[in-house]
């Protein structure tokens, strides 16, 4: 048995040199000052580069690439409460996001249902989160039963209070009307939960 | 044997005219400054493919005007960015001047002085331009602030002050990492100007030719921007320094930059390992000096280059132009002088978002090492050829 451990490593792709294995120098880089102009002349190429990084962000259209990030699919943003069929508040007021979160800002108080409420015997009657506590994790979107609150992709979350952080029912709701995110069958979930139909992928 | 310029009678209006480069000369440098901010800023952005600042307005939604008067705030964005140094600078002036415990506060206090003015004075004895008849004389004066018949010994005295800037601020701030810049400073502004020196006294040896002062400024102008021997003067560069001392040229931009404690040479600021070096404890417009001391000396430098080795205020086809007339040739020169000295600045700037910083010993090493003796034997080779 050899004591000695010997690493293998998987063959450099086709033109990769290792900058470590390039020890030799021939003078001309020894000099410093071709090789200084060199990579002069490479700043100055991104010097007169029109393409930008940088987008001229307005907030005004969300939807359009130059003039606005567009997250990811699955992006942890704002939260959104969703409607049934019935265009009533889908949350059955189990606590189950309530007990889920880590940074505990989901105030939940319960009420027992209208008559005409056929289909569950709870709903919320407050439904506060505090975004300024919330750290975005989903959790409470995950624990969700009934598939009732859900992340949106918006993260241009700012206001001028504090008390307009603290996103009460009504405001959640609207939150999801205005992405016209509201309807139960739109949703961010593909972990296949029963009742959950998987969201089509990305195009970007 | 040089004449000295005291007995030369000047008349009154002479007397006045003489304020008019020294005003030039200091108000186009406070100036430039914020500017140069800005430029650095946008050159940065525009090498790491962002756009830099472009938001500060004076008209528009975050106009300067719609903030301070409440007007224009609908109009589209004029000047946008170009406000940004006006921002930064009420931004220093209204910053809380914070003093650390245990500081001492005499030099604490006098350190940014020290930083922001010996640059500032380097430009006494630079002529910013071709000579030019104002009026009320009857023979062309030098565009030049004091004709100093030893304008290098000033500048070297001067430049050589503005370490006691970095030094004294490192000190007198209590701060470790403050202490550790200014002695990084002062070892590498030490080791670089012997360098610098000995460039500069093979310059000097060049520019002594007979009838000529090797160490005024105006006369090194002189001899590039006028055929030797003769008051005629050049139309093409071939006078200029850089093609008489190459070597020495390259020499003196390494050294100048070591000089200002730019990139790749900034030891003394070196955020990644001092928080900011000899400034870390300052605050305000104390900072702001220190800040503005470093574009000031940037400026300086790129003074002296052109003085030393791009022709100074000379410009291709000065001959014919003077020929017409001398004074549009004197304000073509200005504005030569002026690109040249910008020209130089932008370059530190492209520099500095080009290389990494040198190692503390690697900069010292190269100072000593390969600087020196490359411009010593620049200094045989001078003395031997002009012989």
């Amino acid at each position: 048995m050899s004591d000695t451990i010997v690493e293998e490593h998987p063959p450099l792709p086709k033109g990769v040199v290792l900058a470590a294995g390039n020890t030799e120098q021939t003078w001309l880089e020894k000099l410093y000052l071709p090789e200084i102009f060199k990579g002069l002349g490479n700043t100055f190429k991104h010097l007169v580069n029109p393409n930008k990084f940088t987008i001229d962000y307005d907030g005004t259209d969300l939807k359009n690439p130059k003039k606005a990030h567009i997250p990811r699919d699955g992006y942890r943003g704002e939260h959104y409460l969703k409607k049934d069929d019935a265009g009533h508040v889908k949350c059955v007021a189990c606590f189950m996001c309530a007990a889920a979160c880590p940074a505990e800002c989901i105030h939940i108080e319960a009420m027992p249902t209208p008559a005409d409420w056929k289909d569950r015997e709870r709903a919320p009657k407050r439904f506060e989160i505090d975004l300024l506590r919330c750290i975005y994790c989903g959790m409470c979107e995950e624990a969700c039963p009934v598939d009732a609150i859900a992340l949106s992709s918006t993260y241009n979350v700012v206001s001028d209070t504090r008390e307009a952080k603290v996103y009460d029912r009504e405001h959640l709701m609207k939150c999801g009307e205005e992405l016209g995110l509201a309807l139960s069958h739109h949703h961010y979930r593909a972990d296949g939960v029963p009742g959950a139909v998987p969201h089509k992928t990305g195009h970007h | 044997m040089y004449t000295l310029a005291v007995d030369v009678t000047y008349t009154p209006a002479e007397y006045l005219w003489k304020l008019l480069p020294l005003l030039m000369a200091f108000g186009g440098v406070l100036g430039v400054v914020p500017l140069l901010v800005y430029l650095e800023r946008k050159i940065c952005a525009f090498i790491q493919d962002r756009v830099g600042p472009n938001r500060v307005a004076l008209l528009g939604p975050d106009g300067l005007l719609p903030v301070l008067i409440g007007v224009g705030g609908k109009a589209p964005r004029l000047l946008a960015g170009l406000i940004q140094p006006l921002a930064d600078a009420v931004k220093l002036f209204t910053k809380e001047d914070f003093m650390p415990v245990g500081a001492d506060k005499f030099l604490f206090t006098v350190a940014p002085f020290f930083a922001m003015l010996p640059p500032l004075l380097a430009w006494l004895v630079i002529p910013i331009g071709a000579p030019a008849t104002l009026p009320g004389m009857d023979h062309p004066m030098p565009l030049v602030a004091a004709n100093l018949d030893v304008g290098v010994l000033w500048v070297l005295a001067v430049a050589s002050l503005s370490a006691y800037g970095v030094a004294l601020g490192g000190w007198a701030s209590n701060n470790k990492f403050g202490l550790l810049g200014g002695v990084r400073a002062t070892a590498q502004m030490i080791s670089y100007e012997v360098a610098l020196l000995i460039v500069i006294a093979s310059l000097i040896m060049h520019y002594s030719e007979p009838g000529y002062n090797g160490l005024s400024l105006v006369d090194m102008v002189r001899q590039q921007a006028y055929v030797p021997g003769t008051e005629m003067a050049r139309n093409a560069p071939w006078g200029w320094g850089i093609f008489h001392q190459p070597l020495a040229f390259v020499l003196f931009v390494i050294c100048a930059f070591a000089e200002n404690n730019r990139l790749p040479f900034d030891m003394p600021e070196c955020e990644a390992e001092l928080v900011g070096g000899y400034h870390t404890e300052y605050s305000s417009m104390k900072f702001g000096m220190f800040f503005q001391g470093e574009y000031i000396a940037m400026l300086s430098m790129g003074a002296l280059t052109a003085t030393f080795f791009l022709g100074g205020w000379h410009y291709p086809g000065f001959g014919w132009v003077s020929h017409w007339n001398a004074n549009v040739a004197a304000l073509l020169s200005l504005v030569a002088f002026g690109l040249k000295v910008l020209g130089f600045v932008v370059f530190e700037i492209w520099v500095r978002w080009t290389l990494p910083r040198l190692r503390y010993d690697q900069l010292m090493g190269m100072g000593w090492k390969i600087l020196i003796p490359v411009a010593l034997l620049n200094l045989v080779l001078t003395a031997v050829l002009s012989v």
